[in-house]
């Protein structure tokens, strides 16, 4: 039985986001201050933009035994607001935890989404990130946003970890960090909270009765069903005007997903885009443009 | 019908011919090597119809196999000891795409030292790569169990490939009598092979793809339920091939063991060794049978228990030796009787390495020496049979 407090934390990005290194910051930020700690990936094929989990536990004072993923975390970090249609970030989220997301959206319409029995933190982390880091790189920013709304670490905890990793960049994601720990927003518990209800794609698999022999996959290019396009954090926006209709966006698009429409302009299958922007570095007329996805 | 004298080898290169064979992806390696040069000679001399793919390495030939079989070729090869090693990591795809290719394992010991010669080391290091694995005992066998291994390996039902094991030179270089069906009565008893799935560019499918921690488990189970339903393949291709030829096989094969209070089990070519000790025991009036062990995967749970509970001893040689541990073949076996009330006391016995030969008198001492182990109450012990002390 372990005695000690046991806080366990649940990660959502998206593979480039630097979820990994959030997680991996706050464990030896932890273990810094003399606490046990863990942090580790979900492991699985890691893709640029493609959702990524990633768990911390933090014990105050015993080695931590269990290994297996996080189902009821205590905090929840939300990296990229677009994950929030597609994933259901607040599934097992203990009653009196934190939800902490990063989003352009107001704390009062956040609340409407995902409103629950937990305290609620919100921060423009993109906004602040793109200013100082100028990437949407939300990793550091989060985490200040992190430490003000939770008492899981100290701020202070965190500035050596972040020197040692991140060198000449330290000094900035420090400020981002510290801004964000400044800017947040945060929403007190209300512990009789209903949970807002949603609904989400669930994930099937079939029984081992179901495989066919050696687990051959007989239809053919089945990975059109695929969609890459939940992977995207920045969406390409074709502006007709600067157009010549060359069609070099659809030459180079390594999805093959921008194809000519009836008119003859070129768009992206948003279904697979994976928001590269490819199409917009090479477009000769710079009528492409990458922009943020907005949150649904 | 016809009685020629065949080494192991060329009967089984016989097999492969009867079987008509469409490719071959091999490297010739001790004591393997008769097959194989034997198979090429035939392709060469118009006699077999196939393709022979040679290869630098037994990775590439069993990859070759692969690649063979997956586009619907009746596919076969054959290797030994540390040939089958290098072959190891393809052994499991083969096993786990489900693809139904035939190999003849002449049983060699791994190196250091070098050996060239015969015991089942290799085998037990390919015990749990997933294909379906049988012993034959003399030249006949050889070349019976080659031409049921494609009816059980490409049967729909099963498509898992099929090791025929044969002891290296004790069966390989042997020179004996083997009778030899004729092609008509082989095809009526061989079908041609239907895949269920092939990989076809006007069909496209993927074969090997990529699994999850979510799908990984399921594909595992369905191979392994695949491999144990093999069993009723097995018995059907055996008794009908028994019904045809008149030669029966079954997975555990009993010798003067009715009602034998001491048995002794082998596999390969030294059970006829041991069955002349038999013989020699029972006439002078000692209950001792014989258990051999055909089928090795999977492993005949039930009518092993039904060969061996009503006995008293049961004295297990192992032809490999597992450091540190029990004969992989007494481990099995004791695990097999675990759970049961009535299940005889067992000794282990390691023998016959890279080699070593075991005469008719050796296993009568070998059992003598199990029975006065038993009366001491040596359990535990494994011992070496054999060894200079």
């Amino acid at each position: 039985m372990q005695v000690s407090k046991l806080t366990e934390i649940r990660w959502h990005g998206r593979g480039g986001q630097g979820a990994v290194t959030s997680a991996e910051l706050i464990a030896l930020a932890a273990i810094e201050e003399g606490k046990f700690a863990q942090a580790f990936p979900s492991f699985g094929p890691e893709r640029r933009g493609a959702p990524v989990l990633v768990f911390n536990r933090i014990s105050e004072s015993e080695h931590i035994r269990v290994r297996s993923a996080v189902t009821q975390p205590d905090i929840v970090v939300v990296l990229d607001p677009g994950l929030l249609g597609i994933i259901d970030v607040t599934s097992g989220l203990k009653d009196g935890g934190t939800l902490i997301v990063n989003s352009s959206k107001k704390l009062a319409d956040i609340k409407l989404e995902l409103g629950g029995p937990w305290r609620l933190a919100v921060v423009n982390a993109t906004a602040i990130a793109l200013e100082l880091l100028k990437v949407p790189i939300v990793n550091t920013t989060m985490l200040g946003a992190l430490v003000k709304s939770t008492d899981t670490i100290k701020l202070d905890s965190l500035l050596e970890p972040i020197k040692e990793r991140f060198g000449k960049l330290a000094q900035r994601n420090i400020e981002a960090c510290k801004r964000a720990y400044e800017e947040v927003s945060i929403a007190e518990l209300i512990p009789a909270s209903e949970r807002i209800e949603r609904a989400y794609v669930k994930e099937s698999w079939p029984s081992w009765r179901e495989l066919a022999p050696g687990s051959v996959v007989t239809e053919p290019g089945n990975a059109r069903s695929y969609r890459t396009g939940d992977w995207r954090a920045q969406c390409p926006v074709f502006n007709h005007d600067r157009c010549i209709k060359c069609g070099i966006c659809s030459l180079f698009c390594p999805e093959d997903c921008v194809n000519q429409n009836e008119d003859g302009y070129f768009e992206a299958d948003l279904y697979h885009c994976k928001g590269c922007g490819i199409c917009a570095r090479e477009c000769w007329t710079q009528a492409i443009t990458m922009v943020e996805e907005i949150e649904e | 019908m016809r009685r020629v004298g065949f080494e192991s080898s060329f009967a089984i290169a016989e097999a492969v011919k009867m079987a008509s064979i469409d490719v071959t992806s091999a490297y010739p390696i001790t004591p393997q090597t008769h097959i194989v040069e034997r198979i090429a000679q035939l392709i060469a001399d118009g006699e077999l119809d196939a393709e022979y793919i040679p290869v630098e390495s037994e990775h590439s030939a069993m990859s070759g196999c692969l690649g063979a079989s997956a586009v619907g070729a009746r596919t076969f090869t054959a290797t030994a000891g540390q040939g089958l090693e290098l072959m190891h990591e393809v052994l499991y795809v083969a096993s786990s795409m489900r693809l139904p290719i035939v190999m003849s394992v002449c049983n060699r010991a791994l190196s250091s030292p070098l050996s060239i010669w015969g015991d089942h080391s290799d085998v037990m290091a390919v015990r749990d790569t997933g294909w379906i694995q049988i012993f034959a005992e003399n030249a006949q066998q050889a070349f019976d169990l080659t031409i049921c291994a494609f009816r059980v390996a490409e049967d729909p039902a099963v498509l898992l490939p099929t090791m025929v094991h044969i002891d290296g030179f004790h069966l390989s270089h042997v020179i004996e009598p083997v009778l030899l069906p004729e092609v008509e009565e082989v095809n009526k008893f061989l079908p041609k092979f239907h895949p269920r799935y092939t990989l076809n560019p006007s069909s496209p499918s993927t074969m090997g793809d990529f699994a999850t921690p979510d799908l990984y488990t399921e594909a595992k189970k369905s191979q392994d339920e695949a491999l144990r339903n093999s069993m009723k393949v097995i018995l059907q291709a055996w008794r009908g091939f028994g019904e045809l030829f008149g030669r029966d096989y079954l997975p555990v094969e009993m010798y003067r063991a009715d009602d034998a209070d001491v048995l002794l089990l082998t596999m390969g070519s030294f059970s006829e060794v041991a069955m002349e000790a038999i013989d020699e025991l029972r006439e002078a009036g000692e209950k001792v049978g014989l258990v051999r062990l055909r089928l090795w995967r999977p492993f005949p749970f039930h009518e092993f228990r039904r060969a061996v509970t009503q006995a008293k001893l049961l004295i297990v040689l192992d032809r490999a030796i597992s450091f540190g541990g029990p004969g992989p073949v007494c481990s099995e076996v004791k695990a097999a009787l675990y759970h049961l009330k009535k299940r005889p006391q067992i000794i282990g016995f390691i023998g016959g390495l890279g080699g070593r030969d075991i005469s008719v008198e050796g296993f009568r001492n070998m059992i003598h020496r199990g029975m006065g182990k038993a009366e001491q109450g040596k359990f535990e012990e494994f011992e070496i049979f054999g060894v200079r002390e």
